[in-house]
């Protein structure tokens, strides 16, 4: 276990060298020029050549890089070409925002979605199973902006009920920050309640038709244990996978729900940067995600060893 | 079924606490301070510093932290802002300011004589005005702690209307900053107070009134008179999506929105709390520039070819369906200034004239060049107008392609100078405030200095003439005739053609009153909040 948790590890590195070469060169190869975007449309070009002079763009590529290595190796990861901050302390204010609705998604969503599949495979083609159909329709169909402007229509905007947007960081009060993430984590939790939905369900039906389970039946096994006990545990590994891709997804994905909430997260921090090409914050961005859908990925491997003893590493 | 008492009491827990819920969250969606300002302007600057950049947001900012030596009345005449008294010598070649009393940095130093020196001569570094006063000036120097003086190696009469462009008095230590490189503080000395602890880089930004400013006694008048702070805080939220940003103003999250997208009006005109206003009455001009150095702009009756061709209404329509916040624009200074003239503008035509724009591209020996127009996605004005405009290219048989990209794309590509093929341009579509256009000595694009000027880098000597005089003339009616000069040669020339003016209006809420109107700045100051 120990070797393999090494391994993993270390190739979460060489992921995140291979991203980074990879950004790197595609930020510098794409059109595009951040000293024009800090000069402002009207700018004379003598400004704009100043101002590439300033921040070293002008440099050959090749020191450009072996510079931002050098950096990065002694951990800093540069500073941002338009805030003139350091690009560590941008990510960490936007952290939290991205975080809790990822969270709170990923709760929602897993409750929610895998106690509707059990109950589809337990009542197969009753009304639960029906709804939850025409509910996976729904979620994979509707794109998130869709449902979150008309959750802004009318829970915000006709009932009163709950803000149109905005973010209230946690340490401003539980409630407030809850209030504020209930329509976007809602919104965003749409489809994903309809994937773990539908996996949780396909899973759960194989694994009711094993003959194991029909012995338990005839054993007079409880019908909660039987879900709870030998199905679930069962149908866990399938389950668990998407929910792990699902949790590095949201992560990355939630740009579009950042904006229609306006939620000042690490999503709409990237957006703002890749329109004013700020180089320094893309590329530090893109590399921690790298590292981290590393580390969720073996966090899902290890947990695998929870729930089904067969597997080793 | 039966119903247990247990059942039945955990079911009105549960119903009770659902329905209860409505009025505990609708506490959350009540703004609760009167005199906090949340508003959505351009969004949140990212580059504080007024000189490098030429950015809305950073304007805004330097105006609502920064002071201004003389500052634009309502009229667009210079008015002393932080000067107190001011004189120019009999020869006209020495004037001398003197700071009015109570000027203090907001750390709490007083601002000096030897700040405005070294603010004024970083700005002049980079910025056009600047460098065209420098070319005149023998000297910048400070006389004592609250006196500087201009000294002019010859007259210029326009030296105040310089000294009230975008020339913001920074702290000495941070006027010292190279012009290239950016002031990151925000220490000024004008009537807010940027609040670092509440910062929020790309998501919000504070202003707290400045109880130690010392306004002007006269009432505020545009960017001049007293500067009177009349709420405790004003919020800039970063709200990206135009649909949230007007339910936002609907449900009273936010005070105002500066940049209501043209197909919502109807939305915000139909709420009785809100109301849209033009801040300023000519709005902007939106123009397309052409590359003069390559075929087949090179040549000019190509280049006159744009100008019959285009059907002002046609780009209006898409900007706006509303034809009270559009007008056509003819007169190469704009249409809302005593420059403003009727001059050589024959081609204006309604409907455009195709037919005499094919024909002058006949004459320019057009071949079948390809004509690429930098098409921005992500401004929607300017990528709409840019396919309009390529509909019209293409009906008369120019071979067009439209270069889809960012604004970054659009920016880095228009500094090209080569041909299609390797990377350059033809046309690409922009705007700027029809006040602008009255500002030929300091506005890049109504230069045509060739290789100093704008992209697009036209030249006519003759037009660089007349412009050089245009600093040296006091007299109204001398500039008027001056002006009629230079619009015969720039509508002969064609460096860029008129797609009309947009007066896009702000939104906001009625319990804020007093928002005065100026082109290219919002003041935060005289704003109230009932």
């Amino acid at each position: 276990m120990a070797g393999f948790i090494f391994r993993r590890l270390v190739s979460t590195i060489a992921v995140m060298a291979m991203v980074g070469i990879f950004v790197f060169l595609l930020l510098r190869l794409a059109p595009g020029d951040p000293a024009a975007m800090i000069a402002g449309r009207s700018a004379t070009a003598e400004m704009i050549a100043g101002i590439r002079e300033k921040l070293g763009l002008n440099d050959p590529m090749p020191v450009q890089f072996i510079r931002w290595v050098r950096d990065m190796l002694g951990g800093d990861f540069g500073t941002s070409i338009f805030a003139g901050r350091p690009v560590l302390e941008l990510i960490s204010q936007r952290l939290e925002p991205t975080l809790s609705l990822s969270i709170l998604t990923m709760i929602l969503s897993v409750t929610v979605g895998v106690s509707f599949g059990i109950l589809a495979a337990w009542r197969t083609g009753g009304l639960v199973d029906r709804l939850l159909a025409a509910f996976s329709a729904l979620g994979y169909s509707v794109p998130v902006f869709v449902i979150g402007y008309f959750f802004i229509y009318f829970f915000a905007f006709r009932m009163h009920w709950l803000p149109v947007q905005g973010y209230v960081p946690i340490e401003g009060g539980f409630r407030p920050w809850f209030v504020h993430l209930i329509l976007p984590t809602v919104a965003l939790g749409f489809g994903y309640i309809a994937f773990i939905a539908r996996v949780t369900r396909a899973s759960m039906l194989e694994v009711l038709s094993e003959d194991y389970m029909r012995t338990a039946a005839a054993k007079g096994a409880s019908s909660y244990a039987m879900l709870f006990h030998h199905a679930l545990k069962n149908a866990g590994v399938p389950i668990l996978t998407v929910i792990g891709i699902s949790f590095a997804y949201l992560i990355g994905g939630v740009v579009l729900t950042e904006t229609v909430f306006n939620i000042p997260g690490i999503g709409r921090l990237v957006v703002d940067a890749i329109n004013n090409r700020d180089y320094p914050i893309i590329q530090s961005v893109l590399i921690l995600t790298s590292g981290l859908y590393v580390l969720i990925n073996l966090t899902v491997d290890l947990a695998y060893t929870l729930i089904d003893p067969r597997i080793r590493y | 079924m039966t119903i247990s008492r247990r059942n039945l009491f955990r079911a009105g827990i549960a119903a009770g606490a659902a329905l209860s819920i409505p009025s505990v969250l609708r506490a959350q969606t009540v703004p609760v301070d009167a005199r906090t300002v949340r508003m959505m302007n351009w969004g949140v600057p990212s580059v504080f510093d007024p000189v490098i950049t030429t950015s809305q947001d950073t304007t805004d900012h330097a105006a609502a932290i920064y002071d201004t030596l003389f500052a634009l009345d309502s009229k667009f005449v210079p008015q002393p802002q932080m000067v107190g008294k001011w004189g120019v010598s009999d020869d006209k070649k020495t004037y001398t300011f003197e700071l009015r009393d109570g000027l203090g940095w907001h750390d709490g130093t007083p601002v000096t004589a030897a700040d405005c020196v070294a603010s004024i001569r970083r700005w002049a570094q980079i910025r056009p005005g600047g460098q065209f006063m420098m070319a005149r000036v023998q000297d910048i120097s400070k006389k004592d702690d609250k006196t500087f003086a201009i000294a002019l190696k010859e007259p210029l009469g326009l030296l105040p209307s310089l000294l009230a462009d975008i020339l913001y008095i920074m702290r000495e230590k941070n006027a010292d900053t190279p012009a290239t490189e950016a002031v990151t503080t925000n220490i000024g000395s004008g009537p807010f107070k940027f609040n670092e602890s509440l910062f929020r880089p790309g998501a919000s930004l504070t202003y707290d009134r400045n109880e130690q400013y010392v306004p002007r006694p006269e009432p505020a008048d545009g960017l001049a008179g007293g500067k009177i702070v009349k709420v405790n805080r004003v919020i800039l939220e970063n709200i990206r999506d135009a649909q949230t940003a007007v339910a936002a103003l609907q449900a009273g999250e936010i005070d105002l929105y500066t940049q209501p997208p043209a197909d919502l009006f109807s939305v915000i005109e139909s709420d009785p709390n809100l109301v849209l206003l033009p801040l300023y009455k000519h709005g902007h001009d939106f123009f397309l520039r052409i590359n003069c150095l390559q075929k087949p702009f090179d040549n000019v009756k190509a280049r006159q070819a744009m100008l019959h061709l285009v059907d002002q209404e046609a780009f209006l329509q898409v900007l706006s369906s509303d034809p009270k916040y559009t007008n056509t624009v003819t007169s190469w200074f704009g249409s809302g200034n005593l420059a403003t003239n009727d001059e050589n503008t024959g081609w204006f035509k309604k409907g455009g004239d195709p037919e005499k724009a094919k024909q002058l591209f006949n004459e320019a020996g057009y071949a079948g060049e390809k004509v690429v127009i930098l098409q921005p996605t992500d401004w929607a004005d300017g990528s709409n107008t840019s396919q309009i405009l390529a509909g019209a290219l293409r009906k008369i048989g120019i071979n067009v392609e439209l270069a889809a990209s960012d604004w970054a794309g659009v920016s880095a590509r228009r500094s090209k100078k080569e041909a299609v093929e390797e990377g350059g341009w033809s046309i690409f579509i922009t705007s700027d405030t029809d006040f602008s256009r009255s500002q030929p000595m300091t506005v890049a694009h109504l230069s045509m200095n060739g290789e100093k000027a704008w992209y697009g880098w036209p030249q006519s000597e003759e037009y660089e003439a007349l412009r050089a005089k245009w600093a040296d003339l006091d007299a109204v009616d001398e500039r008027k005739a001056l002006a009629r000069k230079m619009q015969a040669i720039a509508w002969d020339y064609v460096s860029e053609v008129l797609l009309g003016q947009f007066t896009a209006p702000i939104a906001h809420r009625k319990i804020l009153t007093g928002i005065i109107g100026m082109p290219d700045i919002l003041p935060l100051w005289n704003m109230e909040k009932a």
